[in-house]
């Protein structure tokens, strides 16, 4: 078919798109409108009319609502997504380029545990980390630390998976060339592959950062203290005073999705950029 | 010598990570299934040996078998309409659209949204008072107003579509890079050859992204079974246990009725669910791994 | 079978001018080759006639149809791709079996047509395998069967052999040639390659920058080039370069490249002769130079003094690059020639088969 197709259906097809974009936009449009808009003013009723006076107090007020939980959610994320990517790394690279008798039971187990549903774990979770927490100086249940721990291992399959499938995409000639010069182990991992870990490592730390943030079950679970909860948490609870300002519910949920988001709209092609360097397959 | 030593290291190296995942899972799993498989129903546990007891009698929970019921319809309807628009949504913007980032962005955004974020909005936006019915009656599309979660024999739908709205931009992600790996080369010979636009998709195209269908079918599929997130923020367990599932049977069982061995023998059969749909695929992807 | 005709068509992408209005006649039933260096517009018009690109301006005909506005589908052409463009979820047989079943055809029909195809190009075994079991050269089988079966008034190819090695290249060099004769179809056939060029083609079109430069038979071609560009590119080890001027000496007319003088034959003389003391540029072939010892009755006035810089055995002959002071010339002497690198050599320039060439338009005078 030459170039040139009917008019017709290139209307069809933008007016379509623009059906589907207006059907994921839409969300978004009733957040933003009706967390600009003052509390006597915000009604589920008029949830669609646009805010006749636009202020920020809805944002004010979650902000301060949500802050010690905003910065609960900080305070979990990054070292959780620091430490399982670092470990997925050294995993990821024995599994690529050492090659060892078991390598290949080890890894399948390893994924499998990316699949679970994490309620087949929770009971005995509970248990252990109530039982080791009594062990170490520090509590384990009920604290950030535990659901730190708990990432941190629940996200070395994913982790090791991304940088072994990106460890298998680095040509097997530069880690024998460094094996001449003199380098081991460890040497190859400092010299070689370290240096070139930067795509694989941005996939690690987005998904893992937007995972972690976004996981709600064993925050739910693990930390029952309102002041520790991660922001997911509390926003269930934010639903659950007697007049419920529909205007700060919904600028409080914008809150909590925002950082992802913004993660995903300025990483987001370095994200797409690592996969396409072979962090991830299939 | 020093290979010996290296061996030795890495294996040292992948013992924190095994034996962590061997505890917390595989451990973890085992002690769930023996909870599964006692009489531990109350705050004071209670290991006393029950042997299937627990499932047998789940499966004669009516409540149970409603989950059941909706765990299948869910992830059916969810599964095709995922499918399907993701399929849609790639071929649309695989045409040079002017505005394509414009249309990708919106579309994968939802993804970055947690489940609790997305099932509450997709709560108010499927209220059957307001939201969207509202907007209907605005549009002059009044009689397109539905109940939609407060009406048991269709609430479930109300959940799929929240689940499309996060889920179906992944899809659609994978398949443009699907479509982006098919030479021109191909698609000219097919039009030599004499293929109309939809000769060309049905016969070439869309059978040579199978394996992406596959790939996305199990990620979605073992999403689907073990969902909890969006339902618990959306509609919890819905009018007449209409949108419960398994997850939210077993959390408020477990941490709301301190009822720990139903809780477990739910959680098993959510395992062996996942492990239906996922070991299959492992054994299969690992398969395919070794002869390329 | 058809003729094909292009008539003064252009092709334009953006501000690049692929082909540049074109007029060309491609004969019914031969085999026509479209030669040139990467960007000459072969491969442009190629698609042109198969459609698969729009022309900006002019009309091409398929018989006596004109096909602007058809649909490739609809033009009754087959093509073979560079790089196969084989279904790779397809069997063999389904592969060339699916322009038929589009199409409609009786099933038995199919089967007789695959079955022939494969049978010519000894492809019957590998009917049931996919492609990405086959080797390079049985997917370019695959990729000639499935042309084959549709019985097309035109096959088109586009550089089916650029992917094999250098032997195999040669082995399918004949068999499509072959296939041609006994199917007789017209066949348009595009390569960067001007061997496989003078060896395949009845015709060969040579292109250049969008622009036909000549349209001959492999032999014209070679003998009769028109310009600089053909004689430069037709034959290997391309045709000896060397700026000159005609002087008169003696009653004779004589090529004189500063470095070394050498009379012309009196009949080239007398075509040659209103060049005289204009700039040329004087070409001769490396086989048309040989070491004296090996050349029967060289002509004296023909023969050059030269240093040996290069010597390249090749069995059959002897490649020699000589040097007379700033010009070097490259000459295909006899296997056993005495010649010897560094060491001073005879040579004789059969000046029947010399070539003159304009400087500024580079059209040829001899």
């Amino acid at each position: 078919m030459v170039r040139g197709r009917p008019r017709a259906t290139r209307v069809l097809l933008y007016a379509i798109l623009a059906f589907f974009a207006a059907f994921y936009l839409m969300p978004v449009y009733v957040l933003v409108n009706n967390g600009l808009k003052s509390f006597r003013e915000v009604s589920l009723s008029r949830m669609w009319a646009p805010p006749q006076q636009v202020t920020l107090e809805a944002f004010g007020k979650a902000l301060r609502e949500l802050a010690p939980n905003l910065r609960n959610s900080v305070v979990l994320v990054v070292p959780a997504a620091l430490i399982s990517a670092a470990l997925g790394s050294v995993n990821g690279y024995v599994l690529a380029k050492w090659k060892f008798a078991g390598a290949d039971v080890v890894f399948p187990l390893l994924l499998f545990g990316m699949f679970i549903p994490y309620q087949s774990v929770l009971i005995p979770l509970v248990q252990f980390l109530q039982w080791l927490g009594g062990l170490l100086p520090m509590p384990l249940y009920g604290s950030i630390t535990g659901l730190v721990l708990v990432h941190v291992v629940y996200g070395i399959p994913i982790t090791t998976l991304i940088f072994r499938n990106y460890y298998a995409t680095v040509p097997t000639e530069i880690v024998e060339a460094a094996r001449i010069d003199g380098a081991g182990l460890v040497g190859v991992y400092r010299n070689v592959i370290l240096p070139l870990s930067m795509p694989a490592f941005v996939v690690v730390m987005i998904w893992q950062v937007t995972q972690i943030w976004n996981e709600f079950l064993f925050a739910v679970i693990i930390t029952s203290n309102p002041a520790q909860q991660p922001v997911q948490v509390a926003l269930r609870n934010l639903a659950g005073s007697q007049i419920v300002e529909w205007n700060v519910q919904m600028a409080g949920a914008l809150l909590a999705a925002l950082p992802p988001l913004l993660v995903y709209v300025f990483l987001g092609r370095y994200f797409l950029r690592g996969l396409m360097a072979g962090a991830l397959k299939g | 010598m020093r290979i010996r030593r290296d061996r030795a290291l890495s294996a040292l190296i992948l013992l924190p990570s095994v034996v962590a995942v061997g505890v917390f899972v595989y451990g973890f799993i085992g002690w769930t299934a023996y909870v599964a498989m006692s009489n531990w129903n109350s705050f004071i546990p209670d290991l006393s040996f029950a042997g299937l007891r627990n499932f047998a009698d789940l499966f004669q929970t009516p409540r149970f078998q409603i989950d059941l019921r909706n765990t299948l319809v869910f992830t059916l309807t969810f599964l095709a309409g995922c499918l399907g628009i993701g399929l849609l949504l790639a071929v649309l913007l695989d045409r040079q659209i002017r505005g394509e980032a414009f249309f990708r962005n919106a579309f994968l955004f939802p993804m970055s949204i947690s489940f609790i974020v997305g099932g509450t909005v997709w709560q108010w936006l499927l209220n059957p008072s307001t939201g969207v019915n509202l907007l209907l009656e605005s549009a002059g599309l009044g009689a397109l107003k539905s109940p939609w979660y407060t009406e048991p024999r269709i609430a479930i739908y109300a959940v799929v579509i929240a689940a499309l709205w996060q889920m179906s931009g992944f899809t659609m992600a994978l398949y443009l890079a699907g479509l982006r790996g098919i030479s021109d080369e191909l698609r000219e010979a097919a039009r030599v050859d004499g293929a109309s636009d939809l000769q060309l998709y049905r016969h070439v195209i869309i059978p040579l992204l199978h394996p992406i269908t596959l790939s996305a079918a199990i990620v979605l599929g073992h999403v689907s079974l073990k969902i909890f997130d969006l339902v618990f923020a959306m509609t919890g367990s819905g009018p007449a246990f209409s949108t419960d599932v398994p997850g939210i049977f077993m959390f408020e069982t477990t941490f709301r009725g301190n009822r720990f061995a139903e809780g477990a023998t739910i959680s098993i059969i959510m395992l062996i669910m996942v492990a239906m749909v996922i070991i299959p695929y492992l054994i299969y992807s690992s398969r395919t791994e070794a002869e390329a | 079978m058809a003729r094909v005709y292009l008539e003064q068509v252009s092709k334009k992408f953006g501000v690049v001018t692929a082909v540049n209005d074109v007029t060309l006649e491609i004969p019914d039933r031969q085999f026509t080759v479209l030669v040139g260096p990467s960007g000459c517009g072969k491969t442009t018009a190629l698609r042109l006639i198969a459609g698969l690109e729009e022309a900006t301006a002019g009309n091409i005909f398929i018989g006596d149809r004109l096909v602007n506005d058809v649909a490739p589908k609809d033009r009754d052409i087959a093509m073979v791709f560079q790089n196969y463009a084989l279904y790779p979820h397809m069997s063999v047989y389904d592969n060339m079996a699916f322009g038929l079943r589009l199409r409609r055809y009786p099933r038995t029909e199919i089967d007789r047509r695959v079955k022939e195809a494969a049978g010519m190009l000894g492809i019957e075994m590998l009917l049931d395998r996919k492609p990405k079991q086959l080797s390079g050269g049985q997917r370019q089988r695959v990729a000639l069967g499935r042309a084959i079966v549709r019985e097309p008034q035109v096959f088109l190819m586009d550089e089916p052999l650029s992917n094999l090695d250098a032997k195999l290249r040669v082995q399918t060099r004949a068999e499509i040639k072959k296939l041609q004769a006994r199917l007789q179809t017209t066949t348009i056939y595009v390569t960067h390659d001007q061997v496989e060029a003078m060896t395949m083609g009845d015709r060969i079109v040579v292109m250049r920058d969008g622009l036909v430069q000549q349209v001959d038979s492999p032999l014209n071609l070679y003998e009769k080039p028109s310009n600089l560009f053909v004689a430069g590119f037709i034959g290997s080890p391309a045709m000896n370069f060397v700026e000159a001027t005609l002087a008169p000496r003696n009653g004779a007319l004589v090529v004189d490249c500063g470095s070394f003088a050498i009379e012309m034959p009196p009949d080239l003389a007398a075509i040659a002769k209103d060049w005289t003391g204009k700039p040329v540029v004087f070409g001769i072939r490396p086989e048309d130079i040989q070491d004296v010892a090996f050349a029967r009755d060289p002509n004296p006035a023909w023969v050059l003094p030269a240093m040996v810089e290069v010597h390249e055995p090749l069995g059959s002959d002897v490649i020699l690059y000589l040097s007379t002071g700033p010009t070097t010339i490259v000459a295909r002497v006899d296997a056993h020639s005495s010649a010897r690198m560094g060491q001073p050599a005879e040579v004789v320039l059969d000046m029947r088969k010399m070539h003159l060439f304009e400087t500024e338009t580079h059209k040829a005078i001899i």
